[in-house]
């Protein structure tokens, strides 16, 4: 049970959200507003049915779902949508958000403890956004002599490198933020700014754990990105491409994994390493190193970066998804669009809606693309997730060793047998698919 | 042509810039609205488990693993090489591919003396 604070004055407390009411507002208006209007202004807005689209316009048809969903669907085509909100950083985030409810609970089930409990009525279910309201209620310390631009700026910097590396990741066919033509590499080129970011961070700290963490980070992920650069080099050969919907589109009578088992196995290991997952997490070992490059961080810092955590997680599972498990692929489940909604519309009792022409948002090859790819990647996390409760953490030289000699000899098997597979005929050209 | 290239990737740089400016505000909020009392200079000392910190925070700290960071950049840059292999191994002839082995037995010959190195620990 919670008590009020000695020092609380319900006066001081409405004066002081009225003075931030009062600034949101004052900003609003002197800034929000005219930028709003120089946007729109200098905007090209769509032209729908014949006319020009002006927010009054749009305004107006809100109330019409026959014009409104036109706008709807012009809206869901721009790239905006695809950053904000599906493929990229809502999508994501969702997902993400998921994955540390989901864990909190797996791991107390894995130990025999009961986890969140009491926050939200069933399960803790509303765990995650109590934690999040705390962590921005927090205040933020910064510690004396710390370099304060790089230390303010490397939180928001992780999470934005990671959703840089969501860019890349297809979800449906055709529903890819950056569909570009080297998406592997590019993948790569992002992934080589965690380590930068966080050296900056536990540099700018001042501070001896982070200090310490942010080497042992370094350390792991330059030893983890040879095998796993070239641990993806078998399915680029066999594929002939590095644009990720392509080798996502290869794989529709059959994933990878099917041929490369050991360049999976190799991935998967590498990305507990890159994620710093359990028995790699050495970066953050809380029993040696307190938290590790996250010591000094505190408030909604932290929140930050558990936040750039996890979308990382989220994008090297569906990465996964993509090379190996077949991404989207997958027998048709999803049932087509009733085609009587578009004809006749809807009569249910007193409530009748006419027709909707052009109803069908997404299409069916869009719903059925999406549903497997959140499950196979629902799977991976799980996958990622468990080792946590079962494993305990190795040392340093240990992994240098393993990352070094193993995985990197691993690695190389794996081209070897892509090699194989494509001269023997069996896949590539003449072979398979 | 080049721009048009570039310009394919200008979405990465976009989720990256809606990313930051989404995140931003969630410290803006939080410096608003959580409490901030100078009261104790203490308060602000990095943390050292309770005590007060003694030396420097920033220092030379031996790791002791420098033949796996000059390995790392040998063979990052060979990686991305066999990137450039790899991914046009449908379009070139078969005889191309044994140039290629012969790169690949030097660099593992190399990859090993370094490996061999690294494990005489007392000369690093």
């Amino acid at each position: 049970m919670s008590v009020i604070a000695p020092n609380f004055k319900l006066s001081e407390f409405i004066k002081s959200l009225l003075d931030n009411v009062f600034w949101i507002v004052l900003l609003l208006v002197l800034i929000g507003i005219p930028a709003v209007m120089m946007v729109l202004f200098f905007m090209e807005m769509p032209v729908i049915d014949g006319e020009l689209l002006t927010p009054f316009l749009a305004l107006t048809w809100l109330a019409d779902p026959s014009r409104i969903l036109p706008v709807v669907k012009a809206f869901m085509a721009t790239d905006i949508f695809r950053v904000m909100a599906f493929p990229g950083f809502g999508f994501a985030a969702l997902l993400a958000a998921g994955t540390i409810f989901v864990e909190r609970k797996m791991l107390a089930k894995l130990q025999l403890r009961v986890g969140p409990f009491y926050c939200g009525k069933f399960e803790g279910i509303l765990q995650l956004m109590g934690d999040g309201l705390k962590l921005i209620s927090k205040e933020i310390i910064i510690p004396a002599k710390a370099d304060k631009p790089i230390f303010w700026a490397a939180p928001v910097l992780f999470v934005a490198a990671a959703a840089a590396f969501v860019a890349f990741i297809p979800v449906a066919p055709g529903w890819v933020v950056a569909d570009v033509e080297m998406g592997l590499l590019g993948v790569f080129a992002v992934i080589g700014f965690f380590p930068i970011i966080t050296i900056l961070s536990a540099w700018s700290a001042n501070s001896k754990f982070p200090f310490i963490g942010g080497i042992r980070a370094l350390f792991q992920m330059v030893s983890f990105e040879i095998p796993l650069i070239l641990s993806l080099l078998g399915v680029v050969m066999l594929t002939g491409s590095l644009n990720l919907s392509q080798i996502a589109a290869s794989q529709s009578s059959f994933p990878w994994i099917v041929f490369l088992p050991v360049g999976a196995i190799v991935f998967f290991i590498t990305m507990l390493a890159e994620l710093e997952r359990i028995p790699f997490d050495l970066p953050e070992a809380e029993s040696e190193i307190v938290a590790g490059w996250l010591t000094e961080l505190s408030g909604m810092m932290y929140g930050l970066v558990q936040l750039g955590t996890y979308l990382k997680l989220y994008a090297f599972a569906a990465l996964f998804v993509v090379i190996f498990l077949g991404g989207w692929n997958g027998p048709m489940v999803v049932p087509p669009f009733p085609a009587e909604l578009l004809e006749e519309g809807i009569e249910l009792g007193p409530i009748v809606a006419g027709p909707f022409p052009g109803l069908p948002l997404f299409d069916q090859a869009m719903l059925n693309g999406t549903l497997w790819f959140v499950l196979k990647t629902v799977a991976v996390i799980f996958f990622i997730l468990l080792p946590r409760g079962v494993f305990p953490r190795i040392r340093v030289d240990m992994l240098l060793n393993l990352g070094w000699t193993k995985l990197i000899g691993l690695a190389f098997v794996n081209i070897f047998i892509a090699l194989g597979l494509l001269y023997a005929g069996v896949l590539g050209p003449g072979g398979l698919q | 042509m080049v721009g048009e290239l570039a310009g394919n990737y200008s979405t990465v740089v976009l989720m990256f810039g809606f990313a930051m400016a989404a995140m931003a505000p969630a410290l803006v909020i939080s410096r608003m609205i959580s409490p901030r009392k100078r009261s104790n200079p203490v308060k602000f000392l990095p943390m050292e488990c309770g005590q007060v910190p003694s030396g420097e925070g920033r220092t030379h700290f031996m790791m002791q693993y420098y033949p796996y960071i000059l390995m790392f950049v040998v063979f990052d840059v060979m990686a991305i090489f066999l990137y450039a292999w790899g991914s046009a191994l449908l379009e070139i002839p078969k005889m191309a591919t044994l140039p290629m082995m012969g790169f690949l037995a030097i660099m593992f010959g190399a990859m090993a003396f370094a490996l061999y190195q690294s494990g005489r620990r007392r000369i690093w």
